[in-house]
């Protein structure tokens, strides 16, 4: 049996295309991973993660579950495409050995197979079910898709990506695939017999109303179109969107044996760069799109820009690194690590001389193994400051000020606006700052130094508490008491906090000791941004007031009497957005000691 | 005589020659940021400062003296910030001042 024909060769030289390109680039890419990665990488491939990056390779890269999660259509759209093209694949490959049993077939034997096996006799309508029923749930896939382009609304996406030249061509040719697939098997069946529901019912109606000689010359023809459609698809593949098909299968791999995006652009990068899908998820939650109707910013056209090597600094620096689209990236890219490290690229200036002041500088005043870090915000909202210290005289504890006289910043604004190396030199001043008091605990009200503190200083033998937390350990411990005189609250998520410590009950708990907590409409992993992050560098102060007053609208919905949060940041930008008073939730606290 | 060290001393006299001085870069820093120039100097901003508490850093004169074309040292003193942003939250004109703070570094990097 003959398996070629002049037809297959787009299809053969766009799958050579799409191979070579592939090869070459994961094989770049590894090569280049920094060493301590590439020994993650050695020292993980035979544990059990592994055999849990191919469940999740199942789960994710065929079937989509996260997506089914955003929008069930959505997600249906995603893995009928898939997982349908998947198993149409898979069961074409099963049907060519049933027919010719263990032999070798060339790739193009296997696609093309219906147009090669006209000269076999026998029929198996098992085949001819299966691969027809998979091809409709691919076609409605592709239905659903075009339906997309029409109303996103119905699949729950407001917005969707402007997508640029390359991949509108790619996305033209994929559409076309399936629908060409189709008719010329259709064709085929018309001529020689045979087929399932789908391609034998269309194949009786051609064959009844249509004449034998069109047939014939459209025969040809329609596998020419199939096979250049397929070819189009595969060459742009590697160089477009559709890259995420194969490079979220060795990111999963990767992710399981724990390497991530470091400070500094490093090869891994590539991984979670380029297994984007640029499926638009990341628009719908950013509130400089949803408030201000900023555009061109959103993580898809940043990791876009920085995939196509024309990244600008505005569109770099234009991010709050909230969170809130890093939380429902289907892919799980680390988002927020991506954009510091493009932001350390352009911005870090190594300056040995820089903060040469900080030098035998201690500011800090008291005696005690509990440390207590204000943090710049905190000094700028004196209320919260002298509610912890009502606090602390309350439980008893020996306090050591670190900074209540004026000290050193965290490190993170800086870090966050790339100046990573320069951060560094705080962030050693202040822990040997914390080192040289012997304290075993340190306590801090503002979110931003808690997330550097937690994730950077590597604090051997000092346990770093946010307020929230340590409040409710002196509340359970009974070292505090307060009165549940009552009182509606609502409670605002920091997103340092929140999405970045994952702390969400503590401050709960301690509000519902007081009175009775009222959730806004966002809350918790979904909770909005205040708009004032120190990430973003870009908007103005119209812009940040806006997105204060909007987030602000649903805590006075809640009924809510009083509004807590636990971010000294947020407090002074939900304060002037909205008109309920603002507190922190040691100040809640202080008010109500028993 | 000797003159007696009362612990304060007088400014040298100093002059701003604007007509003189190339304000190339201040123009182009007022373009970008143009609403540095709502700026009415009342200070919060140096007065709230984390560096500004450790040192002389003094963000109100640098980026006046950079907008009247005096550029000298202006890089090194901006590179004392923090960028903290308390200065952000109490400008009562809400002039964005870390992105000041950033242009005015990458802008005068070289001088």
């Amino acid at each position: 049996m003959n398996f070629f024909a002049p037809f297959c060769i787009p299809f053969m030289v766009g799958a050579a295309v799409m191979a070579v390109a592939l090869v070459l680039k994961y094989v770049l890419w590894i090569w280049h991973l920094p060493r301590a990665d590439r020994k993650l990488l050695v020292s993980g491939i035979f544990t059990v993660q592994s055999i849990k990056a191919v469940g999740e390779v199942i789960s994710e890269s065929l079937l989509h579950r996260r997506i089914f999660k955003v929008n069930p259509l959505l997600g249906y759209m995603h893995a009928s495409l898939a997982f349908g093209w998947f198993l149409l694949i898979t069961v074409g490959w099963i049907e060519t050995i049933a027919y010719l049993g263990f032999r070798y077939v060339p790739l193009q034997g296997h696609v093309f197979f219906k147009y090669f096996a006209t000269c076999i006799a026998e029929h198996k309508p098992v085949f001819d079910f299966l691969m027809d029923l998979l091809l409709l749930i691919v076609l409605s896939g592709v239905a659903l898709a075009w339906g997309k382009r029409l109303y996103s609304k119905a699949m729950g996406m407001r917005r969707t990506t402007k997508h640029v030249l390359g991949d509108r061509v790619a996305l033209s040719a994929l559409w076309f695939i399936f629908p060409a697939r189709l008719v010329a098997e259709s064709l085929t069946c018309a001529i020689y017999g045979g087929g399932g529901f789908l391609t034998g019912s269309i194949s009786s109606f051609l064959a009844e109303h249509v004449s034998g000689s069109l047939l014939a010359a459209l025969y040809e023809p329609s596998w020419w179109f199939y096979s250049s459609m397929l070819g189009i698809f595969f060459v742009a593949l590697p160089f477009s969107r559709y890259m995420h098909i194969f490079t979220e299968i060795p990111l999963i791999f990767l992710r399981r044996y724990q390497l991530r995006p470091r400070e500094k652009e490093s090869s891994y990068d590539n991984f979670e760069i380029q297994a984007c899908s640029r499926c638009g998820i990341c628009l719908d939650p950013c509130q400089l799109q949803s408030e201000l109707g900023i555009n061109d910013v959103q993580s898809v056209y940043f990791l876009r820009d920085r995939r196509y090597n024309r990244l600008k600094l505005a569109v770099a620096n234009n991010c709050l690194m909230c969170g809130r689209c890093e939380a429902k990236c289907p892919v799980g890219i680390n988002l927020n690590s991506l954009r510091q490290n493009s932001r350390d690229t352009m911005r870090n200036i190594p300056d040995e001389s820089r903060y040469g002041y900080l030098a035998s500088l201690d500011r800090s005043q008291g005696e005690g193994r509990v440390g207590y870090f204000a943090g710049c915000m905190t000094l700028l909202t004196p209320r919260t400051l002298s509610a912890m210290e009502r606090i602390f005289a309350a439980a008893g504890e020996d306090v050591w000020w670190a900074d209540r006289n004026g000290g050193v910043c965290c490190g993170r604004p800086l870090k966050l606006s790339g100046e990573t190396d320069s951060a560094k030199k705080m962030m050693r001043y202040n822990k040997e700052l914390f080192y040289k008091h012997n304290i075993t605990t340190l306590v801090t009200s503002c979110p931003i130094c808690l997330r550097v503190f937690r994730d950077e200083y590597a604090l051997r033998g000092i346990e770093v508490l946010h307020h929230s937390e340590y409040i409710l350990r002196l509340m359970r411990q009974g070292r505090l008491k307060v009165d549940a005189a009552g009182g509606r609250f609502t409670y605002h998520d920091p997103c340092e906090l929140g999405r970045g410590c994952g702390i969400y009950d503590q401050p709960r708990a301690v509000i519902e000791a007081v009175g009775e907590l009222l959730e806004p409409k966002h809350t918790r992993e979904d909770s909005l941004c205040c708009g004032a992050s120190l990430a973003n560098t870009v908007i103005n102060d119209a812009q940040q007031l806006r997105i204060a007053r909007s987030m602000s609208a649903e805590f006075e919905q809640t009924g809510a009497s009083t509004v807590v949060t636990s971010c000294p940041l947020c407090k002074k930008t939900v304060a002037r957005g909205s008109s309920l008073p603002v507190k922190d939730l040691s100040e809640v606290v202080a008010e109500h000691l028993a | 005589m000797a003159a007696i060290d009362w612990g304060f001393s007088i400014n040298r006299p100093r002059t701003i020659d604007i007509d003189n001085n190339n304000l190339r870069k201040s123009d182009e820093i007022l373009r970008e940021m143009p609403e540095l120039q709502c700026c009415i100097g009342c200070g919060a901003c140096t007065a709230s400062c984390t560096a500004g508490n450790l040192t002389e850093f003094n963000f109100r004169k640098v980026h006046t003296l950079v907008r009247r074309g005096e550029y000298q040292g202006a890089y090194e003193e901006m590179n004392k910030c923090m960028l903290c942003g308390k200065c952000r939250l109490l400008c009562p004109r809400g002039i964005n001042t870390r992105g000041v703070v950033m242009l005015i570094k990458r802008k005068l990097g070289d001088f």
